[in-house]
């Protein structure tokens, strides 16, 4: 059973990677030498678009810039938020609108040495995996750039809520309102609680751990206390 | 499960590191400065009446305006560095500004009021010779722009080219200018040098030649430097060879008519080549009949041209700069006209007076009608030239007309040190900025001194003692001083909580500079590439001393070292700028006082030999300063300073100074040693083959680097022990070859005593531009392979055990150190690579990395581990390996402040272990504070007082409470 699921599962595994290599024939030969060997070839232009979904073009386009493959080439909006990159040539490209204040995705470009354009998610892994966005790009802000760490502010449900508190607080609560709940003057009800205690400590004849402590401490301090009593004594050999 | 751990675990790490500003702590420790670089073309948007804004294009690519009122950037636009960004021409009409850019390349539209971008063209190629408006009737709409080959007119709306023509004869005729005067004409004026000037006529509306005129003129070889176009269409053109004007009229004649400049009682001040200068008002008419020119580097007369005769209107000499401006229909002249006068300043610095006598360089700036040349009144404007300043260079003019209808005007002065000057009637300077800053080299901190009455305490330890009753009186007498200055503190601090918030002001100038209890303000000198030195705070940004370098050459190359720190009282503090022509290699010497930026008394030694490597030994002299060593093309080294205690003390340590050569164009890479007779002799070279690959960067370890830990618990308990090497060099190599399958990227980690290599790498199918780290033992490399950028960490471990765990030696090193390698993706590219640094290096680092985007991320070193592992291992603090490295906002340092083109940062220690001061340069400048394992040393700035101190007071009733109802209680029982 278990082969069988997984049979169609490799079946269209193959198979995507075939239609990725078969996209990507073309591509390989042409954008892999087009960067370096003709400087002079063919320059293209990558086009699209920005939006700030709410913001007024004027008020966010002239901080912005697009850049393709980090500075390589510069880009501006247009006062409606257009824009395009002129004199490219062909390659495969990370085109990002930059501006201070809002996010936008990068998208890859890709454009052969014959001009044909493709836009794709950027996916720096794997870098030949096809994900198609619209070309010419449209590319949506996301949000304002959170850059701000929130500050700690304090306030009593931060205080109430903290595990060390609710360790105090529950026992406390336990001690104060069982015996209210639980009717202590009941006979049977006494019996029964003496037995439970008896179970929880089934061997009485173990130190208790409070004593035990207390023992330890004051063992502690007694050592300690004759170590000082020695060093106190040392200068005063020396004196005499 | 394991996932889930997986993922609990790095939300546990990311939220342990995650390091980031919080919102109220906007611009407390940060400040940031932007420029835009050397101005080009500049231009005041006088498109309406109240605008307050000058468009300036720059050397830098740079298009920007700026308010006039306040000297901000309203927007800046940014372009791509080197040629295809270059600006070429800047044609400014109405609320559109048409730019030329990258030779031609393109042509753009800028609105000036908002920044945006009206319509960007490509334009055919061809090198860009001119570009100008072309009106009809009154009205401009097109644009014409001249190549070496071609003409093409486009529309000012949209851009789109109307036509587009072949010059005549372009291989032979070299055309240069072109024109037009609003008449349906475009004029295309080119010379054949030293034969003929050809002129064709188009008609603007159809692109047709309307004729076509060939002048002989034997003499002239460019029309753009020698010629204009003066009133109706009269090509007036100077001659330096016979002194004399040469007028064409382009309507009709076809011989030049030549007037002596004699004949005008002008003379050419010798060795001057004359220059012209005209105006053109408005496109769509003709340039005025009047116009300068300029006959001496002080000599500007203003000439006219009068039915066909020129006539001196007035003659400015000395003049320093002039300028035509207009407004409605008047036209004036502006002229800046020297005023030299001696002022005697007195300062008081420390309680001593100092009596400087300085020449103040006064100017005065006149307007003059253009037309009769006379003078206007109540136009003269007087300033001050910055004595630490260059000459002004430029000057723009924007005139305006009054109420009274009388011609107001304010003025923009450009000076040899990109400063720019903004001044308004009568003489108040309304703001400058200094443009240099755009483009700083290199950098230091320096700590401030003590205050005065610090210092003062700390000379009474200084100096020899002179008997008991003396130092006692001395002790007392300071001790009073000490008493003095508290009181006065405050004094100060009372006073100075009564007044309103707000009016308080802390004016940081250069004589109450001091050093503060975390020594967290320190002061930074620039170095810019226009040789102008700067001292900036760095608490608030202030440029509190400015020196202008007018002897630097235009391509040195600058290195800054700090010889003497404020550390030892008596002596000043002592920088030294080696400057270095690039083409030569000869070099100076500039040596000065890092806080008051004045030249010390020090006479540096004259180099008249090449310098082929400086280095600044930790040696010091019996004043404190350290000393520089100079080793010239003969391989001779100098010291400075040379007295006989540091020659001797050079000849002790001769045998354990090494250095190392690096020469790229060959490849070579090689280590000397110094002999006891100061001459050296080469101990090892690595040859690098130049067919192959050549050499990137050779980057040694900051000497001011510390690391605090010497190993690594492992997860066993056991100890990895870093190589820790002082002398590695880490040496980056790119292959020649640029195909993608072959070319590939190198480093190579050397010790630069021993010459030997310790390890070495190649990353294959990679190509640069690569940015290089070194840490003490560990290397970061970034480079770009297969369409995306690659971050490599080389870590070197000495094993589980050291060799010799005192002290590290290059020539006793049996074993070769481990070597971890790990490499990353980074999802964006890099501009620039820093680490953090502070006193100790306890505090764990975190890498700065300057993003083209203009943030500077600040990615936790944690990230970069050759050691991370694959799978879930035992080891603690170590993250998961995940192929790519995380970039989040938050970690970036200077949030919205972004830094255009970071070229590099700066990071320096400061008194707290746990900040870092941060300088990020580039075309802006930001300074910041981080804290890369937070602020464990001090208080959080958040820090609630009023809770703890809420809590402590509830608590304290609650026990007076307690111990009451106790007591009260414990009666009760008695009685019962």
């Amino acid at each position: 059973v278990y082969y069988n699921a997984l049979m169609p599962l490799l079946v269209g595994f193959l198979q995507a990677t075939i239609v990725v290599a078969s996209c990507f024939t073309d591509m390989e030969t042409g954008p892999g030498a087009g960067v370096s060997t003709q400087p002079n070839g063919d320059r293209f232009k990558i086009e699209g678009r920005a939006i700030v979904p709410g913001i007024k073009t004027q008020d966010w386009v002239s901080a912005a810039r697009v850049l393709v493959e980090g500075e390589e080439y510069v880009g501006f909006l247009r006062t409606d938020g257009s824009f395009a990159v002129n004199d490219v040539p062909s390659g495969s490209y990370v085109v990002e609108v930059v501006s201070p204040n809002y996010r936008f995705e990068p998208v890859r470009v890709d454009i052969t040495t014959k001009g044909k354009m493709r836009a794709r998610l950027v996916n720096y892994i794997k870098t030949t995996e096809v994900n198609r966005q619209p070309y010419p790009l449209q590319v949506r802000a996301n949000g304002p750039h959170s850059y701000f760490m929130k500050r700690e502010t304090w306030g009593w449900t931060d205080f109430l809520m903290n595990p060390m508190v609710m360790m105090m607080v529950l026992p406390l609560l336990i001690i104060v309102l069982l015996p209210k709940v639980v009717n202590t003057n009941d006979p049977e009800m006494r019996k029964e609680i003496e037995q439970s205690m008896n179970m929880l400590s089934p061997n009485p004849e173990l130190p208790d751990v409070s004593e035990l402590v207390t023992k330890f401490f004051s063992g502690s301090k007694g050592s300690s206390k004759a170590g000082g009593s020695s060093k106190g004594t040392r200068p005063a050999v020396k004196r005499r | 499960m394991a996932k889930l751990i997986l993922l609990c675990l790095k939300v546990v790490v990311l939220c342990g590191t995650v390091e980031a500003v919080f919102e109220d702590q906007v611009g407390k420790f940060d400040w940031r400065q932007q420029y835009v670089g050397k101005v080009r073309f500049s231009h005041f948007d006088t498109h309406v009446q109240s605008s307050k804004k000058v468009l300036l294009a720059t050397e830098s690519n740079v298009f920007a305006a700026v308010n006039t009122r306040t000297g901000d950037i309203l927007w800046r636009h940014v372009d791509k560095t080197g040629p295809e960004g270059n600006i070429d021409a800047f044609i400014h009409h109405g609320q559109d500004a048409v730019l030329v850019v990258g030779n031609g390349r393109l042509l753009r539209s800028w609105d000036a009021n908002i920044g945006g971008l009206n319509w960007e063209v490509v334009l055919d190629t061809g090198s860009y010779q001119s570009a100008c408006l072309i009106g009809q009737q009154d009205n401009v709409k097109h644009v014409a722009v001249l190549k070496k080959t071609v003409i093409s007119l486009h529309y000012l709306f949209n851009g789109h080219q109307k036509w587009i023509e072949n010059l005549p004869d372009s291989d032979t005729v070299d055309y240069q200018t072109v024109y037009s005067s609003g008449n349906g004409e475009v004029y295309a004026m080119g010379v054949v040098p030293h034969s003929h000037i050809a002129i064709v006529a188009y008609s603007a509306e159809d692109g047709e030649i309307i004729k076509q005129i060939t002048v002989e003129a034997p003499w002239l070889s460019n029309i753009k430097s020698s010629c204009a176009v003066i009133g109706k269409g009269m090509l007036i053109c100077v001659d330096v060879a016979t002194v004399s004007l040469y007028m064409l009229d382009l309507h009709g004649e076809s011989q030049m008519t030549q007037i002596l400049l004699q004949s005008l009682g002008l003379e050419v001040s010798p060795g001057f080549h004359p220059v012209l200068i005209s105006t053109q008002p408005n496109p769509a008419r003709q340039p005025l009949s009047e116009f300068f020119l300029q006959l001496g580097p002080e000599h500007y007369p203003l000439l006219q041209l009068n039915n066909g005769q020129i006539v001196t209107l007035r003659d400015f000499n000395p003049a320093m700069q002039v300028s035509f401006a207009t407004t409605g229909e008047k036209t004036v002249a502006a002229v800046m006209l020297p005023k030299n006068k001696t002022v005697s300043l007195c300062k008081s610095y420390r309680e001593r007076v100092h009596l400087y006598i300085s020449m103040l360089f006064a100017c005065s700036i006149n307007l003059y009608s253009a037309e009769t040349g006379r003078r206007l009144l109540d136009t003269t404007v007087t300033f001050n030239l910055d004595p630490n300043g260059g000459k002004p260079v430029k000057l723009y003019v924007q005139a305006f007309l009054k109420k009274d209808d009388a011609v107001g005007y304010r003025a923009m002065v450009q000076t040899e040190d990109y400063t720019l000057t903004f001044l308004q009637q009568p003489g108040r300077v309304m703001w400058t900025r200094e443009e240099a800053l755009s483009d700083v080299v290199t950098m230091e901190m320096v700590d401030l001194p003590l205050t005065g009455t610090q210092a003062e305490l700390e000379g009474e330890f200084g100096k020899k003692a002179d008997g008991l009753m003396s130092m006692v009186l001395k002790r007392l007498s300071s001790q009073l001083i000490l008493l003095q200055a508290w009181i006065a503190h405050a004094w100060k601090m009372f006073y100075d909580a009564r007044q309103p918030r707000g009016q308080v002001k802390n004016e940081v100038t250069i004589e109450n500079l001091s050093r503060d209890e975390f020594n967290l303000q320190k002061m930074m000198v620039m170095v810019t590439a226009s040789g102008k030195l700067f001292g900036i705070d760095s608490k608030t940004g202030n440029i509190l001393w400015k020196r202008y370098l007018d002897n630097a050459p235009s391509n040195a190359v600058f290195k800054l070292m700090v010889q003497r720190t404020t550390a030892h009282f008596p002596h000043p503090p002592q920088c030294t700028l080696l400057i270095k022509d690039k083409n030569t290699g000869l070099a100076t010497l500039h040596v000065f006082n890092p806080i008051f930026g004045k030249k010390s008394h020090i006479t540096p030694p004259a180099l008249p030999q090449p310098i082929l490597q400086s280095l600044l030994l930790p040696l010091m002299d019996q004043d404190y300063a350290k000393v520089l060593l100079l080793v010239d093309d003969q391989y001779k080294v100098s010291a400075f300073p040379s007295t006989k205690n540091v020659l001797q003390q050079l000849q002790e340590m001769a045998s354990s100074i090494f250095f190392y050569l690096v020469d790229s164009s060959q490849g070579r890479l090689s280590g000397y040693r110094l002999r006891t007779d100061l001459s050296t002799e080469q101990i090892w070279e690595v040859v690098i083959p130049t067919e192959a690959q050549k050499i990137v960067s050779v980057k040694g370890k900051r000497p001011n680097e510390h690391v605090h830990s010497q190993g690594r618990v492992m997860g066993d308990r056991s100890v990895l022990y870093k190589y820790l090497n002082p002398n590695l060099l880490a040496l980056v190599t790119e292959s020649t070859d640029l195909h993608q399958e072959r070319s590939f990227v190198g480093i190579i980690l050397i010790d630069g005593v021993t010459g030997r290599i310790i390890h070495e790498a190649i990353q294959r199918k990679a190509r640069g531009p690569v940015h290089n780290m070194l840490l003490v033992h560990c290397g970061f490399i970034k480079c770009t392979k297969s369409r995306r950028n690659e971050f490599s960490v080389i870590e070197l471990y000495e094993g589980m055990e050291l060799y010799n765990s005192t002290v590290f030696s290059s020539l006793d090193r049996p074993h070769a150190p481990q070597v971890l390698q790990q490499s990353y993706i980074f999802p964006s590219s890099i501009s620039t690579l820093e680490a953090t640094l502070t006193e100790k290096g306890i505090t764990s680092r975190h890498l700065l990395i300057g993003l083209p985007s203009g943030g500077i991320l600040s990615l936790p070193k944690m990230f970069l581990d050759p050691r991370r592992p694959e799978i879930i291992s035992e080891q603690k603090n170590l993250i998961p390996y995940a192929p790519e490295l995380p970039i989040r906002t938050e970690w970036f340092i200077n949030y919205n402040q972004t830094v255009s083109r970071v070229r590099g940062i700066y990071t320096a220690p400061s008194g707290l272990e746990s900040t870092c001061l941060v300088v990020a340069y580039g075309l802006d400048i930001y300074q910041t504070r981080v804290y890369p394992s937070k602020q464990f040393d001090v208080l959080k700035d958040d820090y609630d007082y009023m809770l703890i101190s809420s809590v402590l007071l509830a608590l304290f009733f609650a026990t007076m409470i307690s111990k009451r109802l106790a007591e009260v209680k414990l009666l009760n029982r008695a009685w019962r």
